[in-house]
């Protein structure tokens, strides 16, 4: 089947500036995958984001090399409002996203911008609420949200348009530990539940390990590795060199392997590391 | 009162003018050169304490005595001599058109003769390593360097306190470490240190003294290895703990908490596992 | 600050539909500037007055409106009363000022004009709040719409007025930010010293809302605005009788008011 997003030889850079934000990026997503991307502040990651709906190079001046395909479409000849109905986009900043006066509002926009029938509108934002698990909320103001609620109504707005795929620019960055563990479950069910194909950027190693299917590392705009977390994790120099952290874990077993422990592939999640201490100290 | 008490704080309520109680008795001392991280969800009354360390915000109830003055009579401007307060975005409160000048703001506000100011522009520059920098535009630097002169400015007036708002927020791990190793600093300087953050390692390696807020209560106060003992507890306020932490606890071990990736590797090595050499000749 | 995203819903105004509540301002926003003898101004706010009174909405609005009015209001005052070419001399100031107009005597109808001026800004000033606060952002922009003002161009409006809040509340953590390295006060102090808080809080809010704005802009394209093709409109509004009342009543205003000066009336 053919993927959904192929990214080939893609440069931009923005107007008065000399080095490309992002450089000679070429990846492949296929349906269903969960990607993950990391990658030092500036390298060039809400950059790549704005590349899949198209909003780079419209919104920002610069020059473009390169081609992006979502769905079959090219990102540089369709307008931004056609590729919206194909890809989804919510940014870091939850307060600043939302600028309706309900929730109600907020998540038929896209649908209305559209131009749906009404009636496919509302189902559409009950069906959305109700994912997020929101139902109820439509009269609320967004501000008067929690910074956890905000970012699943975001969630919700994109929802609603029925996107095949969803980026997500570190949208727990700014989140509370409950509002992160509610928004990253959502994204995780929108995954597994839903078949959406997820593109996420975050800091949060922890959960990339546990549920991404692929990691993508992106340094000073260049793509440096693209493989499972399993053996991204396991890459000690690159990491270090992208000033990336793994999760604790892999940097316990990866410490242990060095003092000669017999470790073959490092685990990257907190249940398949007491798995592997437990082998090892059990001598299995 | 004893004079190792910088922060005294007796039965300190806040009700903030929309009705909501934000803090509920709160009776806290924190000594000179203590290192505090204050933790909790969004809500739980954290800011609105630390808040109240340099008068931003005055007790409703109670009182909060710092550095032997009240500060219900007392303003910010007059606090921040003994209270440097940085929030957590350095571009809320950057505006002048070099480094130095931003340093030499606040004593000039404060009506420090020309003299002195140059004086502590020129040691702030030399604490900090932003020498280089000085006749730069804050603009034109990178959001690490930006948060170094937000510190630069806190320390131009001399402050024996010091709080961060959520210093590493939004950052990679490295710019993360960078700043925490400057507060580190500080603290080594016999600075007291007071911290919020959501960042548990954060706190598990750099905190003396971890507070726990709840619903505008204390919950947890004590040193990181008997907070993070309370598994339970911090569960059901939504909080993890380090996943080294919780690695340990999963792997049996109760009698004492582990606190990073270097005690994880040394209690494994040393109590948990069998030596390297007897591991690997067992997997033959 | 007036809240914008708040409406009073329990006014008899929430539920007219929000084209009639346009031209009924609308009709008001026209008589305030067509008619320039202060009787006739004062008659009109007196009408201003009644339906602030049906419409149950708060006094103090109208207070806070007077408290941030009152030096504009004083300053119009003076300068009627010192430029209109009056005829009706009461008292003898100074000797005539011949290039600013000043014929050196306080004029009856000088005192009149600027009385009238001030009338005219505070009647659109206070009638502004019966529709914004009786209608909600949502429904003012179908309202909007329906009259055929671009969706773009009502989105603007509409928007804008409903971000006042999240800039009011990132001004306040600048001051606070302000407050805490040293700047003594913000309503205090020399004068150029405060010059240069203003700065302070100016150059922080801008950029930042700059950087909002932007975000803003990425978000809203991202969800397929201005998408070519016609746009649904979630919000259904219909004409009742009350609304054919109004739009009746501010007709008759309207065309008995324009009538009025047309035969010279209303202007001093």
């Amino acid at each position: 089947m053919e993927p959904i997003v192929i990214f080939n030889q893609v440069t931009f850079c923005y107007p008065h500036t000399e080095r490309p934000a992002i450089e000679e990026i070429s990846f492949s997503i296929n349906v269903g995958e969960f990607v993950a991307l990391i990658g030092p502040t500036g390298a060039g990651k809400s950059t790549l984001c704005y590349c899949f709906n198209g909003v780079v190079p419209r919104l920002f001046n610069g020059s473009m090399a390169g081609m992006v395909t979502v769905a079959g479409l090219d990102s540089y000849q369709n307008d931004i409002p056609i590729l919206a109905e194909h890809v989804g986009l919510v940014v870091q900043n939850a307060r600043t996203q939302l600028f309706n006066v309900t929730v109600l509002q907020e998540v038929a926009f896209g649908c209305e911008n559209l131009g749906l029938p009404r009636r496919v509108i509302q189902e559409r934002i009950a069906e959305a609420l109700d994912f997020v698990g929101l139902t109820g909320f439509e009269d609320r103001e967004p501000a008067t949200l929690s910074g956890g609620q905000q970012q699943r109504v975001a969630i919700a707005c994109v929802l609603a348009m029925n996107p095949d795929v969803l980026i997500l620019d570190e949208p727990t960055s700014e989140l509370d530990p409950i509002g992160s563990e509610q928004v990253m479950e959502v994204i995780a069910r929108l995954n597994k539940e839903l078949n959406k194909t997820i593109f996420l950027v975050t800091h949060d190693m922890e959960f990339v390990a546990t549920y991404a299917t692929r990691v993508l590392v992106l340094n000073h705009g260049r793509l440096v590795e693209d493989n499972s977390p399993e053996i991204v994790f396991s890459q000690a120099s690159l990491l270090k060199e992208a000033r990336i952290r793994p999760p604790q874990v892999c940097e316990v077993m990866s410490d242990l392997r060095e003092q000669g422990y017999r470790i073959n592939q490092i685990p990257i999640t907190l249940e398949s590391t007491v798995r592997a201490l437990q082998e090892l100290r059990d001598g299995i | 009162m004893e004079s190792n008490d910088v922060i005294q704080c007796a039965r300190l309520s806040h009700t903030y003018p929309n009705g909501v109680q934000a803090l509920l008795n709160i009776d806290l001392t924190i000594q000179r050169g203590e290192y505090v991280a204050f933790v909790g969800q969004n809500g739980s009354g954290k800011t609105t304490l630390v808040k109240h360390f340099n008068g931003l915000l005055k007790p409703t109830e109670g009182t909060v005595i710092v550095d032997g003055f009240e500060t219900k009579p007392l303003k910010v401007s007059a606090l921040s001599c003994r209270v440097g307060y940085v929030f957590q975005n350095p571009d809320d409160m950057l505006f002048c058109s070099s480094v130095a000048e931003e340093i030499a703001y606040g004593p000039k506000m404060l009506g420090q003769p020309p003299e002195k100011i140059q004086q502590v522009v020129e040691h702030v520059l030399a604490e900090l390593g932003l020498e280089e920098l000085c006749e730069m535009h804050p603009f034109a630097l990178s959001l690490g360097d930006r948060q170094r002169v937000a510190v630069a400015c806190a320390l131009s007036l001399n402050p024996e306190i010091f709080v961060f708002d959520e210093p590493t927020t939004g950052q990679d791990y490295f710019g993360g470490e960078s700043i925490m190793h400057l507060i580190d600093q500080l603290h080594a300087a016999g600075k007291t240190v007071i911290f919020i953050t959501h960042d548990m390692p954060l706190v598990a390696e750099h905190a003396r003294r971890v507070i726990v807020m709840n619903q505008g209560q204390i919950a947890l106060d004590g040193p990181p290895q008997e907070v993070f003992q309370h598994s339970v507890l911090l569960r059901s306020l939504s909080l993890r703990s380090p996943q080294v932490t919780r690695l340990a606890q999963n792997l049996g071990l109760s009698k004492r908490t582990i606190l990073s990736v270097k005690e994880m590797r040394e209690w494994l090595e040393n109590e948990y596992l069998p030596a390297p050499q007897a591991a690997r000749g067992i997997v033959h | 600050m007036i809240n914008l995203n708040q409406t009073a819903k329990n006014s008899p105004l929430y539920r007219l539909d929000g084209r009639s509540k346009l031209i009924g301002i609308l009709a008001i926003f026209i008589l305030a500037i067509v008619f320039s003898h202060p009787f006739y101004v004062l008659a009109l706010l007196v009408i201003v007055m009644l339906v602030w009174w049906i419409a149950r909405l708060p006094f103090q609005i109208i207070v806070d409106i007077l408290k941030v009015f009152f030096v504009i209001a004083l300053i119009i005052l003076l300068v009627q009363v010192f430029f209109y070419p009056g005829k009706i001399n009461l008292v003898r100031l100074s000797d005539p000022i011949k290039f600013i107009g000043f014929n050196g005597y306080l004029t009856l109808d000088g005192i009149g004009f600027g009385i009238a001026m001030v009338l005219r800004l505070f009647v659109i000033m206070v009638s502004a709040p019966l529709l914004v606060m009786t209608t909600p952002l949502p429904d003012l922009m179908v309202a909007l719409v329906k009259l055929k003002v671009p969706y773009r161009f009502a989105f603007i409006m509409t928007t804008a007025l409903s971000l006042l809040p999240s800039i009011q509340s990132r001004s306040n953590l600048i001051q606070q930010a302000q407050l805490c390295r040293g700047v003594t006060d913000f309503d205090s102090g020399k004068l150029w010293d405060r010059l240069r808080g203003t700065a302070g809080l100016l150059v922080p809010l801008i950029l930042g809302s700059f950087r909002d704005s932007q975000t803003l802009d990425v978000a809203m394209s991202s969800r397929a605005f201005g998408a070519p093709g016609r746009r649904t409109f979630l919000i259904e509004s219909h004409f009742s009788l009350l609304d054919d009342l109004v739009l009746g009543l501010s007709a008759l205003l309207l065309i008995g008011g324009v009538t009025l000066r047309l035969l010279g009336l209303g202007i001093l």
